[in-house]
């Protein structure tokens, strides 16, 4: 009896083991079909300069020089904290957050303005391109 | 939506492993009738059924959370059900029914971080009105209301309105305003002043477990500040707030009721009779239990007042053991890590989760070792698993929280309508 009993909490424990790592393995799967409604909130942009990409892969992003930035342009004519990118269903909006240099959209100075694929957003010397995420290899 | 095939399987095997449990209950369990058992097997399986028909009327893209609290919710609903003998807790049922209910709510609500952020007055109004009916009804008298077929202890239900109301407080860290020459959120000097406030009148109400809970909310929500980018927080601010701490701690162990401090220095070996009784007895039922425990309704500690709630660990270490006392603890842990699975995409569910965490923590933290005599004994509550209709609704909400933040929702609210503008519209 003492052994049936051992048996049948260590089968218990196993059960249990075995459910919370399925349930673990059907939150990563999960992950993976969040990230493809995410693409579709962000439009599955991304912002890019010469050397790299950005993933923009939260609903507000901050642009700047400052350590803590989501996007660090490590340029002395970036502000520390420069811009700031939005998105709601699918729109992403760029606002000034009180930068010394300002925001330049396709060359016109701007404050908040709705930005579309292909744009050229200038923030101090640093040229960036909003455009659509590309694979990488 | 997630796949019907993940779905199907997280069915079946939370169905597993509540079977797994109801049958070492019915081999080696105490039981004067096999009804008792078939009764509590009818519940459990009854509600796991019901949940998995209901749970996809709700659309969201994610189930992983609701499992696992299913999943914990009627394991607690067992091992309740096993104290003392195995039949049916019926209060028990109730509240984990009331505790799935309130996480719908919880989710609902908090999805779209915009809709919830806009709302955050009323989160404030609702801290205080909760404070009012405290002082009104409770005070350092008792810290429940007695309802006649019920209690209600309406501190529990400040915590997660404090979790919003630090997720919301991140928004406007921007908005600083220059007083003196301090530069000053004010955001961030209402939310200091309600935590203050919340923690003096729990210190007032003699409910001085719930701090800690309460403090960790707002550390989670202060340190989530810092990181945030808007915030600009400076080192200085954070070596002044650090500082600031240690000095309050200080000055809350010396201020200490005499009551408090038997509790932080007391030995429990030298007086099991007195303020050591549940601790000792706590800690001999875990060493009897062993790692596989005597049998569910096999304990002693179901004699022990607060059996059921304040030393809960060790009830369950006793009848299950400690191999299963533990696993209960690794999928509260499992429940509340969830967003590092699956990010949060908005600064206000990370913090919104963060603030979840903490008090989980923290409260599971208090539970086990206080139960263990590794810290003073403060009775608090092991979320899901401690007997408490408040502590159940309130734990429910906080994951429905954490639900909501792994399928959000990214839509501007409504603007609202002026009322020049509505007396237009309706002439």
């Amino acid at each position: 009896m003492e052994s049936m009993n051992l048996v049948l909490c260590a089968a218990a424990a196993a059960a249990l083991d075995i459910c919370a790592l399925v349930l673990i393995l059907a939150s990563y799967s999960e992950r993976r079909s969040e990230r493809k409604a995410w693409s579709k909130i962000s439009a599955d942009m991304e912002l890019a300069d010469q050397n790299r990409s950005y993933a923009l892969e939260c609903d507000e992003i901050l642009i700047g020089r400052h350590a803590s930035a989501d996007i660090r342009l490590p340029d002395m004519s970036v502000s520390r904290y420069h811009a700031m990118l939005n998105v709601t269903d699918g729109k992403w909006t760029i606002t000034d957050i009180g930068s010394k240099s300002g925001i330049y959209v396709n060359g016109v100075h701007v404050q908040h303005v709705r930005l579309y694929d292909n744009d050229i957003i200038t923030l101090g010397n640093r040229r960036l391109i909003f455009r659509k995420r590309r694979e990488r290899n | 939506m997630s796949s019907p095939i993940s779905y199907f399987f997280s069915c079946v095997f939370v169905i597993i492993a509540h079977g797994a449990m109801l049958f070492n209950a019915f081999q080696n369990g105490n039981y004067e009738s096999v009804n008792d058992v078939i009764t509590l097997c009818a519940a459990v399986i009854g509600l796991d059924a019901a949940y998995f028909i209901v749970m996809p009327f709700f659309k969201q893209r994610t189930y992983a959370v609701d499992f696992m609290l299913l999943l914990i919710l009627n394991m607690s609903n067992i091992f309740q059900s096993c104290f003392g003998g195995v039949h049916l807790d019926l209060k028990h049922f109730i509240t984990c029914i009331a505790a799935l209910v309130s996480c719908r709510i919880g989710c609902i609500a908090c999805r779209n971080h915009r809709w919830i952020q806009d709302k955050k007055k009323f989160v404030w109004v609702g801290i205080g009105v909760l404070m009012v009916v405290i002082f009104l009804f409770c005070g350092s008298r008792s810290m429940w209301i007695d309802l006649g077929f019920m209690t209600i202890q309406p501190s529990e239900f400040i915590k997660p309105l404090l979790v919003l109301a630090c997720a919301a407080s991140i928004s406007e860290q921007q908005n600083k305003h220059k007083v003196l020459c301090f530069n000053v959120v004010y955001e961030n000097l209402i939310l200091f002043g309600i935590v203050a406030a919340v923690i003096l009148f729990q210190w007032w109400c003699r409910d001085l477990g719930s701090i800690p809970t309460f403090a960790a909310i707002y550390a989670s929500g202060f340190l989530l500040r810092i990181c945030y980018p808007k915030a600009k927080f400076s080192k200085k601010t954070l070596i002044i707030a650090g500082s600031c701490v240690a000095v309050a701690g200080i000055v809350a162990v010396i201020l200490a009721p005499p009551y408090v401090k038997d509790r932080l220095f007391v030995d429990i070996w030298s007086d099991p009779d007195g303020n050591g009784y549940q601790q000792s007895k706590a800690l001999i039922g875990i060493a009897e239990g062993g790692w596989f425990g005597k049998g569910p309704g096999e304990g002693f500690l179901h004699n022990v007042f607060a059996y059921e709630s304040d030393i809960v660990f060790a009830t369950i270490s006793e009848e299950w053991g400690l191999l299963y006392a533990l696993m209960t603890v690794l999928m509260l842990l499992v429940i509340v890590a969830m967003p590092l699975v699956n990010p949060p995409r908005s600064y206000y569910h990370a913090t919104m989760c963060a603030g979840v965490c903490a008090a989980f923590t923290v409260q599971m933290a208090l539970n086990i070792f206080g139960s263990c005599n590794m810290i003073p004994f403060t009775g608090v509550t092991l979320p899901f698993i401690s007997a408490g209709g408040s502590s159940m609704v309130t734990s429910g909400l906080m994951i429905g929280m954490i639900a909501a933040a792994q399928s959000p929702v990214f839509k501007n609210p409504k603007p609202k309508k002026s009322r020049k503008q509505a007396k237009r519209r309706t002439s």
